[in-house]
C-alpha cells in the first residue's frame, strides 16, 4: 500500500487521533475518583496535622481511611466566615464535603491580592465582601481548637499553611506548612517539624488585637512573637510571615466576636 | 539470543545515553535531590521508552513517512498521560514532587532517539529490548547522581537518615549538610564528574 | 509593572537552562560555536512567544476544568486537562514543522547549520517545559504568557550564546583528556547556574 498518499495520510491521523483520545479518556475516567480521594485526603491530613492529630499516619497500614477516619473523628465542624467575621455558613457533619471544606485558599488569595492593589476604598469593600474565609474546629483530646487556613506565594511557587488556634483565641496550638516548589533544603524546610514547631504557643491576639508573628534571623530572642528564619531562605521565610499576617488580619474580625461570645458566656 | 543480551547491555554503561550520547539530560536532573523521585521517574521513563519503541515498532510499516514525527510524538505522549494518570492515583506524593517533569518525559530524547534510530528499522521484541535499557541506563545514572545529591545535600538516603545525627551541631557535632549539593548547578557538575570518570576507563572513546 | 517584572524574572530568576535544565540536549549539542548557537537561540525565542499564548488559549478555553462553559453551560463539567501534554505537543511539533519550512525558503544558510536541530526543537524540553509551567502557574492573561514565554526564550539565548563563547574560548584551554568536550561542558554550565543563582529571589 503507498503510505505517502494523502488520503491515506490523513485516515491514518484520524484513526490515530481517535484510538489514543479513546485510550485516555478510558483510563482517566477510571483513575478519576482514586486521584480525587487521593487530593482530599491530602487536605484533610494537611489539616489534621496542624492541630497533631494526623502524627500516626506514616504507620497507619492504609494511610488513606486511617486519615478520613480521624478527619471524621476529630473535626467537628466546617464554616465559612466572611471579612467581618460573621459566620456564613456552617456543617456539622461530613465536613469533608461541606463548604467549607471546598473553598479553595488559592482563590481568596487572589482576591487579598486585589484588595491590597485596589484603586479605591469602594473598590476595596467590594472586593472585601466576596471574601469567604474557611475555619475547621477540631475537637482535640486537649479541648478545642480553631483551624485557621493560610495561602500565600513564596519563592518559586505558591507555599500554604493550616495553623490551629486555641480555645483562648489567643495562642497558637500547631501549624502546618507546605508548599509547591520552594527549593528543596532551604525553603522547603518549611515543611519539617523543626520549623512548625517554633510556632507553638506563640501569641497572636493579644489585648484584642492583633499581635504578628516575626521570623527573625541569627536567633529570635522574644519567644512569644519571633521564629527563627530557615537558613538560606530569606524570601521564603519572609513569604511565611506576610502570608500568616495577611490572612490574621482578615481572620481578626471573627476571632475577635468569638472571643466576645466564649467570654459572655 | 546472544544479540539481544548485547542490545540490553550495551546501552547500560558503554554507550549510555546520558553519559555517552548526550540524551536525555534535559528533564531529569531537577528530579535528583532525592532518591525517591529519582527512582519513580526512571522507572516511568523506561517503561515509556520501552513501549513507545515496541508500539512504533509494530506498526512501523503503516507510518505515513511525512507525519512520523507527529505519529512518535502522539504515541510516546499517550504512555507519559498513562503513568501521569497512575503517579497521581498510586502514588500521590511522588507525583506532586515530580510535578511537570513528569510531562517532559515526552520531550525526553532519548526515546525520540531511540524510537528514530532503532524501533523504526527493527522488530518489535528487540525494540522493546532496546527501549527498556536505554531507559535504565539513563536510570542508573539518574540515581547515581541521586545518591550522593541526597547523601550529602540532606544527610539522608530514600527519606531515611544515614548521617548520624550526633554529628550535626545542634547535637553537638561538627558537621554540616552541604547545601550546594541541593541546589540544581551541583547535579551539572556531578554528571560532568561522571563523564570524566566514564571516559578515563574508555580509552577508545574517540568524542 | 507585573509584566517587567516577570519577563526579568523569567530571564534570570526562573532561567530555563540553569533553574530547570530544560533545553539540555540542543543546549550542549549546539553551543559549540557563537553563531550557530545565536541562530538556535532566535529559534527558541521565536518559538516559544508564538506557541506559549496558543497553549494558554487552548488552555483556558479548551483544557482546564470547566473550560468548557463558554460552549454550553452543560458541559461545565467536562475535564479534559489530561489531554493537555499530547495538545500543547501537537502545537508545537506542527509549529516548528512551519517554522523549518519558513527558514528553509528565506534562509538557507540558517537552515543548513541548524541541520537537525529544527526539528528538535520540538522535542526541546524548554517549550513543552514553558507551556507546562504556564499551565501551573495559570497566568492572568493572555499578555503575561506571552511576556512569560518571550521571556524564557531570552534567557535560554542567553544561556546557550555565553556556553557557546565560552567553549569557543576552552578550545584551547589544556583540560585533562577524558575531560574534554562534553565533561568540562557540564561542569561549567554548572558553575554558570551557581552565579545565577545570584538573582534568586529579584522582583521589581
Amino acid at each position: 500500500m503507498d503510505t505517502n498518499k494523502n488520503s491515506y495520510t490523513i485516515i491514518y491521523t484520524i484513526v490515530l487521533v481517535a484510538v489514543v483520545a479513546t485510550i485516555l479518556a478510558v483510563v482517566s475516567t477510571l483513575l478519576k475518583p482514586v486521584q480525587q480521594t487521593n487530593i482530599v485526603v491530602e487536605k484533610q491530613m494537611n489539616i489534621l496535622s496542624s492541630a497533631f492529630l494526623a502524627a500516626d499516619a506514616g504507620n497507619a497500614s492504609d494511610k488513606n481511611s486511617y486519615i478520613q477516619e480521624q478527619f471524621a473523628r476529630f473535626v467537628k465542624e466546617g464554616i465559612v466566615v466572611n471579612a467581618n467575621g460573621d459566620v456564613i455558613k456552617s456543617d456539622n457533619e461530613n465536613i469533608a464535603q461541606s463548604d467549607a471544606f471546598k473553598i479553595s485558599p488559592a482563590e481568596q488569595f487572589d482576591i487579598m491580592r486585589k484588595i491590597a492593589s485596589a484603586k479605591d476604598e469602594q473598590q476595596a469593600q467590594q472586593l472585601r465582601e466576596q471574601l469567604q474565609l474557611p475555619v475547621f474546629i477540631c475537637d482535640t483530646p486537649e479541648g478545642k481548637k480553631y483551624i485557621l487556613s493560610c495561602y500565600g506565594s513564596g519563592l518559586w511557587g505558591p507555599i500554604w499553611a493550616y495553623i490551629s488556634v486555641n480555645n483562648n483565641l489567643s495562642t497558637i496550638y500547631g501549624a502546618l506548612f507546605d508548599h509547591k516548589s520552594e527549593t528543596p533544603g532551604l525553603g522547603g524546610e518549611i515543611v519539617t517539624d523543626n520549623f512548625r514547631n517554633q510556632f507553638v504557643d506563640k501569641v497572636i491576639v493579644e489585648g484584642g488585637a492583633i499581635s504578628h508573628i516575626k521570623v527573625v534571623k541569627g536567633g529570635a530572642k522574644d519567644k512569644a512573637h519571633e521564629i527563627d528564619a530557615l537558613s538560606g531562605a530569606t524570601i521564603t521565610s519572609n513569604a511565611v510571615q506576610s502570608m500568616i499576617s495577611m490572612w490574621l488580619e482578615y481572620y481578626m474580625p471573627y476571632l475577635q466576636k468569638l472571643s466576645q461570645t466564649t467570654n459572655a458566656e | 539470543m546472544a544479540m539481544d543480551k548485547k542490545i540490553f547491555t550495551t546501552p547500560l554503561i558503554k554507550s549510555n545515553p546520558v553519559t555517552a550520547l548526550v540524551l536525555g539530560i534535559c528533564s531529569a536532573l531537577a528530579v535528583t535531590v532525592k532518591l525517591e523521585p529519582a527512582i519513580v521517574m526512571a522507572i516511568s521513563v523506561t517503561l515509556v521508552t520501552g513501549f513507545s519503541s515496541f508500539l512504533i515498532s509494530l506498526i512501523r510499516k503503516t507510518i505515513p513517512n511525512r507525519i512520523r514525527i507527529i505519529v512518535q510524538l502522539v504515541v510516546v505522549a499517550m504512555f507519559v498521560i498513562l503513568i501521569e494518570q497512575f503517579l497521581k492515583a498510586y502514588v500521590y506524593d511522588v507525583s506532586k514532587q515530580l510535578s511537570v517533569y513528569v510531562g517532559l518525559i515526552i520531550t525526553n530524547c532519548i526515546i525520540m532517539g531511540r524510537i528514530e534510530a532503532f524501533g523504526l528499522s527493527e522488530k518489535p521484541l528487540p525494540s522493546l529490548i532496546d527501549g527498556l535499557a536505554n531507559g535504565l541506563g539513563y536510570g542508573l545514572v539518574l540515581v547515581v547522581v541521586a545518591f550522593f545529591r541526597e547523601l550529602l545535600g540532606s544527610g539522608t538516603l530514600y527519606g531515611m537518615q544515614i548521617i548520624p545525627q550526633s554529628w550535626y551541631a545542634a547535637e553537638g557535632g561538627h558537621y554540616l549538610n552541604n547545601g550546594l549539593f541541593i541546589m540544581p548547578p551541583m547535579a551539572l557538575i556531578l554528571i560532568g564528574c561522571l563523564i570524566w570518570i566514564q571516559r578515563c576507563f574508555q580509552k577508545d572513546d574517540t568524542k | 509593572m507585573e509584566s517587567l517584572n516577570l519577563f526579568v524574572k523569567s530571564i534570570f530568576v526562573d532561567n530555563m537552562i540553569f533553574a530547570y535544565f530544560l533545553g539540555m540536549c540542543s543546549f550542549l549539542a549546539v553551543s559549540k560555536n557563537v553563531k550557530t548557537a545565536a541562530g538556535l537561540g532566535l529559534a527558541v525565542i521565536f518559538v516559544l512567544g508564538i506557541t506559549l499564548p496558543i497553549n494558554y488559549l487552548l488552555n483556558k478555553y479548551l483544557l482546564s476544568p470547566g473550560a468548557l462553559a463558554w460552549v454550553s453551560p452543560s458541559l461545565a463539567n467536562v475535564d479534559l486537562s489530561f489531554l493537555s501534554f499530547i495538545i500543547f505537543i501537537a502545537v508545537i511539533a506542527s509549529f516548528v514543522q512551519l517554522v523549518e519550512m519558513v527558514v528553509e525558503k528565506f534562509s538557507p544558510s540558517l537552515y543548513a547549520s541548524l541541520g537537525i536541530f529544527l526539528p528538535l526543537i520540538a522535542v526541546n524540553c524548554a517549550i513543552l517545559g514553558a507551556s507546562l509551567f504556564m499551565q501551573e502557574k495559570a497566568f492572568a492573561t493572555l499578555g503575561l504568557a506571552t511576556v512569560y514565554g518571550l521571556g524564557s526564550g531570552v534567557g535560554w539565548f542567553l544561556a546557550i550564546v555565553s556556553i557557546a563563547a565560552i567553549r569557543e574560548k576552552i578550545t584551547y584551554s589544556n583540560i585533562p583528556k577524558p575531560l574534554q568536550g562534553l565533561g568540562i561542558t557540564f561542569i561549567i554550565s554548572g558553575l554558570m547556574a551557581i552565579a545565577f543563582m545570584g538573582f534568586m529571589g529579584i522582583s521589581l
